[in-house]
């Protein structure tokens, strides 16, 4: 295996630990937040890095630990997710009486509310959706970077995927 | 465009059996600015993929992580363990330092005063010599000094 350099290997992938810190805290301070704590503490374990198997999913894991340590300090988590369920129910009807008849107008708040639905959605099943639709892992890294099965990943996308269809086509059937 | 194509791929999205490529297929069909009625809902999703994908940090990022992992080795690794465990030995340390400093340079001067003392014993038996006459040259009279150097000069001829 080639030698690791942070500045061309390490630090290249802050991009991608700031998509899945985001799609965790779902917000943008805190997640940069925990791409810095992420990159400082890969670099801390760089005795070990000849060891590592993909730097990327070690990054990656790290970041998902520390972005839900903050979530989870934060005071977020499955919990407060379910009242944003409630209020994205209400904020539909509210819309609905709203309706505009600009489409690109109408495409945007499809947008807006396809955005709500993703975030209401578990944290896992935000990360592999993050990990597959955005960065184009394959099921078998995915399983590496979260510590799950392949099986398990497939179970969690799928559930993450027929939500936001069955979101998609409700906002579509009822309107906006 | 073949639609047919397109809602098989969505369904088979939804269930999951898409591979990597065919989802790169149906990103690219939902980028386009005009799709089907009927597809506009999906769109949305694959809209707020495109969103996700651009989301990106600053770029002011990368130096500030530069410095804390490359200024590490002269600044951040002192300053955390040792402000912090030898802080109240600092001084001690400073002071332990000036007595060293000091010691080596006398014992270095020391050293070449001594030898300097050996060597001047010599030198001076031989300057005595030397150096008298020319102390006594100046309080001497004129004339008698005049005499001198017209000895001197004579004895330079002389070696001629």
């Amino acid at each position: 295996m080639k030698k690791i350099s942070f500045r061309d290997d390490v630090l290249p992938l802050k991009d991608r630990l700031y998509r899945l810190a985001l799609r965790i805290t779902l917000n943008p301070a805190e997640a940069e937040d925990a791409v810095q704590d992420s990159l400082i503490r890969v670099w801390e374990h760089r005795d070990e890095w000849e060891q590592i198997e993909s730097i990327e999913a070690y990054a990656l894991t790290i970041c998902r630990n520390i972005s839900l340590d903050m979530a989870g300090k934060a005071g977020r988590g499955n919990v407060q997710l379910s009242t944003i369920n409630l209020s994205t129910d209400s904020q539909l009807s509210t819309l609905n009486s709203q309706l505009l008849p600009d489409e690109s107008q109408e495409q945007k708040e499809r947008i807006a509310l396809v955005r709500k639905i993703m975030d209401t959605l578990p944290e896992i099943q935000r990360s592999i959706m993050e990990l597959r639709d955005i960065e184009g892992k394959t099921y078998q890294e995915i399983g590496n970077i979260l510590k799950l099965s392949e099986t398990q990943v497939k179970v969690y996308l799928h559930r993450a995927r027929t939500s936001i269809r069955q979101q998609a086509e409700k906002i579509e059937k009822y309107g906006l | 465009m073949d639609y047919k194509y397109i809602e098989q791929l969505l369904e088979r999205y939804w269930a999951c059996d898409t591979s990597l490529q065919e989802e790169q297929i149906l990103r690219t069909f939902f980028q386009q600015e005009e799709v089907p009625a009927h597809l506009m809902p999906y769109k949305a999703v694959f809209d707020v993929q495109q969103e996700q994908a651009e989301q990106t940090l600053g770029e002011d990022f990368d130096a500030r992580i530069l410095q804390i992992t490359e200024g590490e080795s002269v600044r951040a690794l002192p300053l955390q363990g040792g402000l912090r465990r030898g802080n109240f030995l600092r001084p001690l340390f400073q002071a332990a330092g000036l007595v060293a400093l000091i010691l080596t340079i006398g014992m270095a001067a020391q050293r070449s005063f001594d030898g300097a003392e050996k060597g001047q014993q010599t030198m001076y038996a031989q300057t005595d010599s030397i150096e008298n006459p020319a102390q006594e040259l100046i309080p001497l009279p004129e004339q008698q000094a005049a005499e001198l150097t017209v000895e001197k000069v004579d004895s330079m001829n002389l070696t001629r």
